[in-house]
């Protein structure tokens, strides 16, 4: 493809025709400031903190929704960009309950790295959340929509690319908010508790409840592993505080299957893990009771039951079940030892149910 | 085809079936019908007839008569006069409102008289819902012509070379926005058609509709065959009702002609429409937003590129034009581009629709070329604006667009001058505002409007718009601070720069236009928790005592007065004004101009009750000051604003001299305004109150002659100026120093010192008098010169209502015989043996605007006269005499001959030693603003004295507590303003008698219960 040339802040950059100003000045390595930009969803333009100065445009433009031409002359650093840029990460501060302390995206906020940035000290405007009740109708996520910026982007996610058509905008102006239709909380909505959304807000709007109070940001490890829920093996990430996984978030930089999708058994799935009643040793049951058992014993004893039980009804009387939970190389190994070390094809898995 | 005798034609816009014209038409072929005459008249009902003020509007053919404001009633009387008898029915005639004139056929009606009509030319002419009435006024020839005969390429070069900028407001020519979507490839093109029209005040794509929806229809198929297009739409917002119904007959009737739909007009083209209501989103006016709309989405903008020419409607190269636009095209068409460029300015071609609403006389629609200049449409076709109230402003552009403000009346209005003012031509909104109109709140409005109607998509204008609003609010509402102009330009000049659609980009405008022209009315606002219109009422108490200069109680003195509690009245005035007797007889009471009761009737007659109050409560005694200061005070000129001053400082405690160079106390009170107005034991009544506090009145005693100033200098520590200013301009013209020819106020002051000798005829004026001028002096003079004999001939160079003499006083002189020549001017004085025989004048004529929005008068050629006089006097206006300041005072004097104030200060002048106020600051003023530059000075310079000496500011003392009664009608019943009681003319001839005589008990009570009490917090 023809290459085209434009300048960024001075500097001669070649582009690809199609891509954004965004986009070649991110590769070229300027910097330039977004919140609404969702790569993978719509261009909208919408929250306008990556405005530039484009050479014989009247008005600054949405770098992220402005695709280059031959000979662009861009700036992203004058005065006239900085202010406009200034002024939008203000006034968003002072439309909503932007209040740190406890706001569970403290230092992994989009917002407020943008204050940081543009060292704002104080919005020069009274700070006046709209004052909505905060959606705790479930457990799973947690809606505060006075911490919204109105970026739009749960709602792209929910309907490009989870599509499910659960998010949108209602109401106009200053009372625009985002929600199910009709006002709906969560619960009651179609919504199907994907968590994408949480994923996708740039602030502490719509956050996941069970980590809530449960560790900062920078207190979680991530661990990367494939979700054991189903044969998709969709990666994904576990946050871990104090060695104990309080949540799992998605990633896009993991790339395929899930590019950072996940369902709501991946992503909230998770509190049998540290369940108190979850079984950690293997149990035999005698005279109608439990008892805990070594796994040697319990291995030798299940050996010994299948191995009687093949020898006294043959292998078709026993059968292998296995579950979604496995990988992909545990699932094999299951089949393979079913047919060939007990001789029966009586084996399934728990997706086919 | 059947003919009729006479057809009638019902104006069915909306504003008329609003008026009643529906009821009226039916009434109408009743009657017909009654009187067996359906077979000879025809009754149609047309679209809008554009003078919406008027309706309902009849208009009969052949002989073009037209009957405005026609109600049900008339009905009977109009067909038996008008269609029976042949006699037309005066007394529905339009009446000129300045001159009175009824005037029969519409042409001859300035209303319609200026206007050029090629979008409208259809209105009120043809049944909109009859096809074969548009085609008849050659309709659908365009679209014939366009698609038998020329290829999309002359189509789209006829209407480029007709300079056609589009009408919905942002004036991108039409031609090269079809050129682009023809160029665009795609074989499914869309022609769209916005009628979302939204702005406040605006309704000229609404009254295309409703009165000539076939000619929307045929632009569009024309600009169908230009692009390519086989589909169209018309985006109409749902709110007007009438506009759809009639576009649907318009669209059916259309496709049964052939005239839309498959194969049209056996050309092989194919195009339809379909309408799409819009839901009453403002922004739906916006491209993207509109085509999001169509195509089912929440209507919201989004960024540019792509373009609606290569990516419009569900993505497919797509042309929007507004409703004027289109209507436009099958002219062009069928006349060429040449033709509609043959008017309109440099690069604004054609004419324009304007709604014309607001305060102005004519409200209505308006066509007129590009390039009419406003005060054309304000004056001429708008008729001016009611009641005699001052044009401030023309609002265009509505909620996006700025004010044309009085000084640019000149501006022709065409899409380059009209940016250059920092308005936008918009869809043609044209909102007139009068003097009682905020600034600050009418950006208020419209930033209300804009931050309503965001859609919420952008950070700028979501919360921007919403940020602006509060801060202006808070203007608006005393809680304005520094800083907040600058954060408003700030802002403005960010949420213009990035927003992401035009809603946003030009939503600051209202608030950038206004702090352009009128930003002295936002820092009163802010600095002095002033509006100056009086609007703003979170920041007073009542219009009235806000209007006041000195703040005078006026609610709580008419309710006293309404409570039979004239003695509490009396001391109620007294609180704030040395002089009530004298203001209630010469105040030119700018509180009654602001006067809510004014916008039911009249207002109430606040000068004429407090005048009442001091002729009939007894006075309050005075008590001498003592005095407790050490501080000297004197002041120079003892008129209303060096007495006042005098009387606040004595009561301060301070030890005053007043320095006077005339042998009596009073300044103008007493040697300008004549005895018949202000009785002088009226007047000296009050001035001896402010004696016997204890101020010295030194008459006779001219600074620099009696007293050198140097004295003056040593003798006083601090010294209040006011010498007024009572030296006439000049005429400037030859002979004006003959004998004969006086000066407005040195003649008046001539027969206030010598009146013995004026009245025995010892002195005398002559026979015959000419007065030039046209102020509250030259009328005292003319009344006065009437009262020695003379017949007196007032000249003007304007007309009667550029006056800026009191109405009252103008028409008083008058009564007595005083005759007024308007529009002329002196040229030279003719002499004779080196006295005054004759006046030589020329005639003016009107012409531009000036930056008063007062017409300026320009000489006829060749109209010359003579009038024969004995006497000439000049009052043309004064100027004060500083000549007895020293320049070693440090006293500066400007170059209108006042003195200067130093800085923000409000009376110090450029000495910190030395105080002024009065005409001597401003030039001639009222009464009133003197006193308030009195209670300023003497509040400025005990201010300055207690500074200096470290002191706490001082507090006056307690005084008495008088409740004020609240009493209110429950129902207000229309009622005019009582008359003022008066001497016949026949007493006031040769005498000085007083010639109002002041309200009975039972008069005034009256009046006072007009009173709305605007004060009350309820």
């Amino acid at each position: 493809m023809n290459k085209i040339s434009l300048t960024i802040n001075g500097k001669k950059i070649e582009a690809v025709p199609g891509q954004t100003v965004l986009e070649v000045a991110r590769e070229n390595g300027i910097d330039i400031p977004t919140l609404c930009y969702y790569p993978g969803t719509k261009l909208v333009g919408a929250c306008r903190v990556c405005v530039v100065e484009i050479e014989g445009q009247r008005c600054l433009a949405a770098s992220c929704a402005m695709p280059v031409s031959p000979g662009m002359v861009v700036r992203t650093d004058t005065p006239r960009v900085v202010e406009a840029q200034k002024m939008v990460v203000e006034l968003l501060w002072a439309s909503g309950d932007h209040n740190c302390l406890v706001c569970e995206a403290n230092g992994n906020c989009e917002l407020q790295d943008l204050v940081y940035r543009f060292k704002i000290e104080k919005p020069r405007f009274p700070i006046e959340p709209p004052g909505y009740p905060v959606e705790r109708s479930n457990t799973m996520i947690q809606r505060d929509l006075n911490k919204c910026i109105l970026c739009g982007r749960c709602i792209r996610v929910c309907n490009e690319i989870q599509v499910n058509e659960v998010l949108d905008f209602s109401e106009r102006g200053s009372r625009m908010k985002v929600g199910p239709a009709f006002d709906a909380d969560y619960i009651d909505s179609n919504c199907v508790f994907c968590g994408a959304c949480v994923d996708a807000c740039p602030t502490g709007a719509i956050v996941n409840r069970q980590s809530r109070f449960e560790g900062r940001p920078w207190e979680l490890k991530k661990v990367r592993t494939t979700c054991g829920y189903c044969g998709v093996g969709c990666q994904m990430d576990l946050n871990l505080h104090e060695g104990r996984i309080v949540k799992v978030t998605g990633s896009r930089d993991h790339g395929t299957p899930n590019y950072g999708s996940l369902c709501v058994k991946g992503r909230f799935g998770m509190d049998f893990i540290h369940h108190p009643s979850r079984l950690k040793k293997p149990l035999i049951r005698e005279g109608g009771e439990l008892r805990e058992a070594s796994w040697d014993e319990a291995y030798s004893y299940i050996a010994d039951r299948m191995s009687a039980i093949k020898a006294k009804h043959g292998p078709d009387s026993l059968a292998g079940l296995s579950s979604a939970r496995c990988t992909n190389e545990e699932n094999y190994l299951f089949q393979k030892f079913i047919r060939a070390a007990v001789g029966t094809n009586n084996v399934d898995h728990c997706a086919r149910l | 085809m059947k003919i009729f005798r006479s057809h009638l034609l019902v104006c069915g816009g909306t504003g008329c079936h609003a008026s009643g014209s529906l009821a009226v038409k039916d009434a109408l072929i009743e009657e017909i019908n009654r009187k067996g005459l359906q077979e000879e008249i025809k009754v149609v009902e047309t679209g809008c007839n554009g003078f919406c003020a008027m309706g309902p509007i009849i208009v009969v053919y052949p002989e073009g008569i037209v009957y405005m404001q026609v109600m049900k009633d008339d009905i009977p009387q109009l067909v038996e006069e008008h269609l029976i008898k042949g006699r037309p029915l005066e007394r529905l005639f339009y009446r000129e409102p300045s001159t009175e004139e009824r005037i029969p056929s519409m042409q001859d009606i300035p209303f319609f008289a200026h206007q050029e009509l090629r979008v409208l030319r259809n209105r009120g002419m043809i049944d909109p819902e009859n096809i074969d009435e548009y085609i008849a006024r050659d309709g659908y020839a365009g679209l014939a012509k366009a698609l038998t005969e020329m290829t999309p390429e002359q189509i789209v070069k006829e209407v480029l070379d007709s300079g056609l900028r589009g009408r919905g407001g942002a004036g991108f020519p039409t031609g090269l926005k079809w050129q682009f979507c023809a160029r665009s490839p795609g074989d499914v093109k869309y022609v769209l058609c916005n009628a979302d029209e939204g702005d406040p005040g605006a309704f000229m794509d609404r009254s295309v509709l409703e009165a000539d929806p076939h000619s929307v229809l045929e632009g569009m198929v024309i600009a169908a065959k230009a692009i390519g297009s086989k589909q169209g739409y018309i985006y109409c917002r749902a709110e007007y009702p009438l506009a759809i119904h009639r576009l649907n007959i318009a669209i059916g009737q259309a496709r049964e002609y052939g005239l839309l739909g498959k194969n049209i007009l056996d050309t092989g083209m194919d195009f339809d429409l379909e309408i799409y209501q819009g839901a009453g989103a403002f922004v739906c006016g916006e491209e993207t937003a509109l085509m999001t709309s169509i195509e089912g989405k929440r209507g919201m903008p989004r960024p540019r590129p792509p373009f609606p020419a290569i990516a419009g409607l569900w993505q497919k190269p797509s042309v929007l034009n507004n409703v004027e636009t289109l209507a436009n095209i099958g002219q062009i068409i069928l006349r060429g581009g040449p033709w509609y460029a043959g008017v309109g300015t440099g690069r604004s071609k054609g004419t324009k629709v304007f709604a014309l609403t607001g305060d102005v006389n004519n409200v209505g629609l308006v066509e007129v070329p590009m390039g009419t200049t406003l005060g054309t449409i304000v004056y001429d076709i708008g008729g001016g604006i009611p009641k005699g109230k001052r044009f401030k402003a023309a609002q265009l552009g509505g909620p996006s667009g700025g004010m044309i403000p009085v000084q640019h009346l000149n501006a022709p209005i065409d899409y380059e001058k009209v940016a250059e003012l920092g308005a936008i031509m918009g869809s043609g909104g044209m909102i007139v505002l009068n003097e009682d109109k905020c600034a600050v709140d009418m950006a208020r409005f419209f930033m209300d409007f804009c931050q309503d109607e965001s859609c919420g998509k952008c950070t700028p204008c979501r919360e921007g718009t919403k940020r602006m609003l509060q801060i202006l609010t808070d203007i608006c509402e005393g809680r304005g601070k520094e800083g907040d102009i600058a954060l408003l330009e700030e802002m403005a000049a960010i949420i213009k720069d990035s927003a992401l659609c035009g809603l946003g980009q030009t939503a600051p405008n209202p608030v950038l236009s206004t702090l352009r022209y009128f930003r002295k009315e936002y820092e009163s606002h802010i600095r002095d928790r002033r509006c100056p219109a009086a609007v703003c009422t979170a920041l007073f108490k009542s219009p009235c005592q806000h209007t006041c200069p000195i703040g005078m109680d006026i609610p709580g003195y008419i309710a006293l007065v309404r409570a039979e509690r004239f003695q509490d009245a009396y001391k109620v005035l007294l609180k704030t004004n040395p002089f009530p007797s004298v203001c209630g007889r010469v105040c030119d009471h700018k509180c009654q101009s602001k006067c809510r009761r004014g916008m039911l009737d009249e207002p109430v007659a606040i000068k004429f009750l407090k005048r009442f109050i001091t002729d009939n409560a007894p006075r309050p005694r005075i008590e001498p000051v003592p005095v407790t200061r050490k501080e000297r005070i004197g002041v120079v000129g003892a008129g209303p604003a060096g007495l006042t001053a005098a009387r606040d400082l004595a009561m301060r405690g301070y030890k005053v001299a007043v320095f006077e160079e005339l042998p009596n106390p009073g300044g103008m009170l007493a040697w300008g305004i004549p005895s018949y107005r202000l009785p002088r034991e009226i007047l000296n009544r009050e001035i001896d109150d402010i004696r016997a506090l204890g101020v010295e009145i030194r008459c006779n005693t001219r600074v620099g002659r009696d007293i050198s100033f140097e004295q003056l200098d040593s003798d006083f520590d601090y010294v209040f100026l006011a010498p007024g200013a009572h030296k006439s301009q000049r005429l400037g013209a030859e002979g004006e120093n003959l004998k004969g020819v006086y000066g407005g106020v040195e003649f008046l002051r001539d027969f206030n010192t010598n009146e013995s000798a004026w009245m025995k005829g010892e002195k005398s004026i002559g026979k015959k008098v000419a007065v030039v001028g046209g102020g509250n002096s030259a009328i005292d003079a003319a009344r006065t010169a009437l009262r020695l004999g003379a017949d007196v001939t007032i000249l003007y160079r304007r007309e009667r209502q550029d006056m800026p003499a009191a109405e009252e006083e103008i028409v008083a002189a008058e009564h007595e015989g005083v005759k007024i020549e308007y529009l002329v001017a002196p040229k030279s004085v003719i002499g004779k043996d080196g006295k005054a025989v004759g006046i030589s004048c020329r005639r003016m004529k009107l012409g531009e605007f000036d930056a008063s929005g007062r017409r300026r008068p320009v000489p006829v050629e060749g109209s010359d006269f003579t009038l024969s006089v004995d006497a000439v006097i000049a009052a043309i206006g004064q100027a004060p005499d500083l000549s007895f300041v020293p320049k070693e005072s440090g006293v500066t004097v400007n170059k209108w001959s006042c003195f200067d104030l130093k800085g923000l200060g409000k009376s110090m002048t450029t000495s910190e030693k030395y105080f002024a106020g009065g005409d001597a600051v401003t030039g001639p003023d009222t009464v009133i603003r003197a006193i308030a530059a009195g209670h300023q000075a003497a509040e400025d310079i005990d201010a300055a004295i207690r500074t200096k000496n470290g002191e706490p500011a001082w507090v006056p003392p307690k005084s008495e507590e008088i409740q004020i009664p609240f009493v209110v009608d429950e129902e207000t019943e229309e009622r005019p303003q009582a008359a003022m009681p008066e001497l016949g003319v026949e007493k006031r001839a040769r005498g000085f008698a007083e010639v109002e005589l002041g309200y009975s008990s039972e008069e005034a009570i009256r009046e006072a219960c007009r009173c709305l009490r605007c004060d009350a917090e309820i």
